[in-house]
């Protein structure tokens, strides 16, 4: 699979890029219904198509539907560019190949599918965060955007908490090395297990305080057994 | 009439109650006296906190602190520090069970 992307990326970079003139020129051909000047004008700019595709790599959707959809948002462009505005053809199709990325990634990222409006609130959140913080330098809090949104803080909470991108425990633990054999499971730290350090600390502190007993008389070690409520203590075996 | 200023130890005072199933120190020194090591509650106090500090020097060695009779006697006092020793010695005693 790695090796169909490479010589794709290959094929890509043979094609030579269009000059504004060229441009205009095959726009012209693609009005008047050459199919072949379309056809060009979609692989000369393929090459933009794959970076912003790239650029969304890391949102959990492969790279090869992600370039699929960019293509498509690239033949969208192609077929409503309109030459005599006086823009550049990638200028233009920027904004389509985007859209068309970023519907696919929030159509197919994560696992939860979050309802329309639950999509709109985040997008008013960030762009509100955006807001915020250019006026006031700050960040606001969860309960602000809330009260600005007109929305409650657990629903709020809810949305973000659903909105977060989800992580496959099998999947690979490093995101620039996919065929790294650690997983994600195995870098995760078990909290229901002691730490090490403390552990040791502890397992050594019992050692001294153990030697420390030895030296007790019998009067001391029965008083300090009944005040701490141990029935007997065999200090003389070797347990620990 | 203002309360008389007291003594007031740093960390507070360690009770029975921190100890699950431990004795006060007039029980101690009655079971110690039927024992035979006749004794009343200031002197269970004494040998605890005796005790204690014979377990506080080899800690204070682990941890750096200076080993003198008023830093042992200050450690032993400590709530802290009995809480911390009674859980050691209850480790020992489950293991050993």
């Amino acid at each position: 699979m790695a090796g169909d992307l490479k010589s794709y990326f290959e094929a890509v970079g043979r094609t030579p890029l269009l000059s504004r003139q060229e441009e205009v020129e095959l726009s012209k051909r693609i009005e008047s219904g050459d199919q072949r000047a379309r056809d060009q004008m979609i692989r000369a700019n393929i090459r933009l198509a794959v970076s912003i595709a790239k650029k969304y790599s890391n949102k959990g959707c492969d790279l090869e539907d992600l370039i699929q959809e960019s293509s498509l948002g690239l033949i969208k462009a192609v077929d409503r560019f309109d030459w005599r505005k006086g823009f550049k053809f990638s200028t233009y199709a920027y904004w389509w190949i985007k859209q068309s990325v970023r519907q696919h990634v929030a159509a197919q990222s994560g696992s939860i599918k979050l309802p329309a409006y639950a999509k709109g609130t985040l997008f008013k959140m960030r762009q509100l965060t955006e807001e915020y913080e250019e006026e006031f330098g700050i960040a606001p809090t969860q309960q602000e955007i809330a009260d600005l949104l007109g929305t409650t803080l657990s629903t709020l909470q809810s949305i973000i908490k659903s909105a977060a991108t989800t992580v496959s425990l099998d999947g690979s633990a490093f995101q620039s090395d996919p065929e790294s054999n650690k997983r994600m499971h195995e870098m995760l730290v078990d909290d229901s297990l002691p730490d090490l350090d403390s552990e040791i600390d502890k397992n050594h502190l019992t050692h001294v305080v153990r030697e420390a007993l030895t030296n007790l008389t019998p009067r001391e070690e029965t008083v300090l057994r009944l005040r701490f409520g141990i029935s007997e203590l065999d200090l003389d075996g070797s347990l620990l | 009439m203002p309360m008389p200023k007291g003594f007031k130890a740093e960390n507070g005072y360690a009770t029975t109650k921190q100890f699950a199933g431990g004795d006060d120190y007039r029980s101690i020194a009655e079971k110690m006296t039927k024992d035979g090591y006749k004794m009343n509650h200031a002197t269970a106090r004494n040998i605890f906190l005796s005790a204690l500090q014979k377990i506080a020097r080899p800690v204070h060695g682990v941890h750096n602190i200076p080993v003198s009779g008023d830093k042992l006697l200050k450690t032993a006092k400590d709530p802290r520090f009995q809480v911390g020793v009674a859980e050691i010695l209850n480790t020992i005693h489950s293991r050993q069970k």
